[in-house]
């Protein structure tokens, strides 16, 4: 029996490319079935995924962290225990994650980084504002030293969970380095997130409850998101 | 696959030897393709250094499980950039539905749409196989590169080209299939 590939092929291709979604999806699992073990669905998926491979090539080449090829060799082949991070493919839920278990261990930092903000803030008398964007929604402006040009923002509505950032022209953190988001309820610094900005421009959403939050501020971190912040805040908003 | 020159040899030499786990094997990989990994994940990401992240991730892969690559199916380098490429736009995808979920509840004042326009390539002197890439690349109708480029080197689904071009989806999907067989027309005499 002689198969249609014209569907499968299209598909093929776009998924190849990393660009196959929505219904399409569960159309081409559901060729592939009907195909069964199909030779030519297989020549063409490795055709298009060897042409696929060859387009980065196109790009010019960027220098790699000389020590990272040691750093790879150096580590453990072993399975990673029951517990550890998940593998390759989740580095934003990682660092999300490590944000989450921030709420258990702040306690120890909160009363030094309590004070870090509350010098800032009080450094820099009526830097800080609340605009009404509508009769329920409150935008915070953060404002900070040395980021004259950079503006952040956050929307959130009083007495309801989750919050939105929003930032422009925010200066790069630095190499293997993000912005990560402090809320301060009852001196203690939670972590809201962390973020890289993506050609200045940062837009987080949060599940975090803001209700009890007195303030707001922003640190530089490593990658790896810490639990706790380690240095100063560059920005801040007071919220009540 | 049909064509296999001293290049793809001595590769698939150095994932043989991975096997073993032949350091020098791995640094030689290494030092052949990190470069071009890292600037295919930057061009998706545009993060130094989750680009950097996911070149690690990537060749960590390689150098916990080699076996994992299939000679039958594929050379050495488009197997490594594909794994590479699969990380940066899985990440590109969480972070997009971040930024969507956080555009939505963004008042319009603030709300600034993101200039993406950006050649894929322009240099000059370069290596025979990036040259003959990118005269590939150059070759494709306008209306069919776009689209690859839109996909591939940003990340872009193809309901989101659609959206963004304000193309129906079955006109992406096949400018996509013909753009992809011109350019593996085009490249399947490049030396692998």
């Amino acid at each position: 029996m002689s198969l249609d590939h014209t569907t499968i092929e299209e598909l093929l291709a776009v998924q190849t490319l990393g660009g196959l979604d929505g219904d399409d999806v569960e159309v081409l699992a559901r060729e592939r079935a009907a195909h069964g073990d199909c030779d030519e669905c297989r020549r063409l998926e490795d055709g298009f995924a060897e042409t696929a491979g060859r387009l980065g090539f196109s790009l010019d080449p960027e220098p790699v962290d000389a020590g990272m090829a040691d750093r790879i060799i150096g580590t453990p082949i072993e399975a990673p225990p029951p517990n550890a991070d998940p593998p390759s493919d989740d580095l934003s839920q990682r660092r999300e994650r490590r944000a989450v278990r921030g709420w258990h261990v702040l306690v120890a930092v909160a009363a030094a980084f309590a004070l870090i903000v509350v010098a800032a803030v009080t450094l820099r008398p009526g830097t800080t504002s609340i605009v009404d964007a509508s009769p329920s929604q409150q935008i915070v402006r953060f404002e900070g030293d040395g980021t004259d040009s950079a503006s952040l923002a956050m929307a959130y509505t009083p007495g309801r969970p989750g919050a939105v950032f929003w930032g422009r022209n925010m200066p790069d953190p630095g190499e293997g380095q993000v912005y990560e988001i402090w809320m301060i309820q009852d001196g203690t610094p939670v972590g809201g997130g962390c973020v890289s900005p993506r050609d200045g421009t940062i837009a987080l959403a949060v599940d975090a409850d803001i209700g009890t939050t007195e303030q707001m501020a922003v640190t530089v971190e490593d990658a790896a998101c810490p639990a706790a912040p380690t240095t100063a805040p560059i920005m801040s908003a007071q919220l009540v | 696959m049909g064509m296999t020159d001293i290049s793809e040899a001595r590769d698939r030499d150095l994932l043989q030897r991975l096997r073993d786990r032949d350091e020098e094997a791995f640094r030689g990989l290494f030092a052949r393709y990190a470069p071009t990994a890292k600037a295919l994940a930057k061009r998706v990401v545009r993060q130094p250094h989750l680009a950097e992240e996911i070149v690690q991730e990537a060749f960590m892969a390689v150098w916990r499980n080699p076996e994992s690559y299939d000679a039958e199916r594929g050379s050495v380098k488009s197997w490594l950039m594909g794994m590479v490429h699969h990380r940066a736009v899985d990440l590109v995808r969480r972070e997009e539905a971040h930024r969507r979920r956080a555009e939505d509840s963004i008042p319009d004042a603030i709300h600034e749409v993101a200039d993406h326009a950006e050649d894929v390539v322009q240099q000059v002197g370069l290596p025979e196989e990036r040259r003959i890439v990118r005269s590939a690349l150059d070759e494709l109708p306008p209306d069919q590169r776009d689209v690859l480029t839109l996909m591939y080197f940003e990340g872009l689904s193809q309901s989101q080209i659609a959206e963004r071009t304000s193309l129906p989806l079955g006109t992406v999907k096949s400018r996509t299939l013909l753009g992809m067989r011109r350019m593996r027309a085009s490249l399947e005499g490049l030396e692998r």
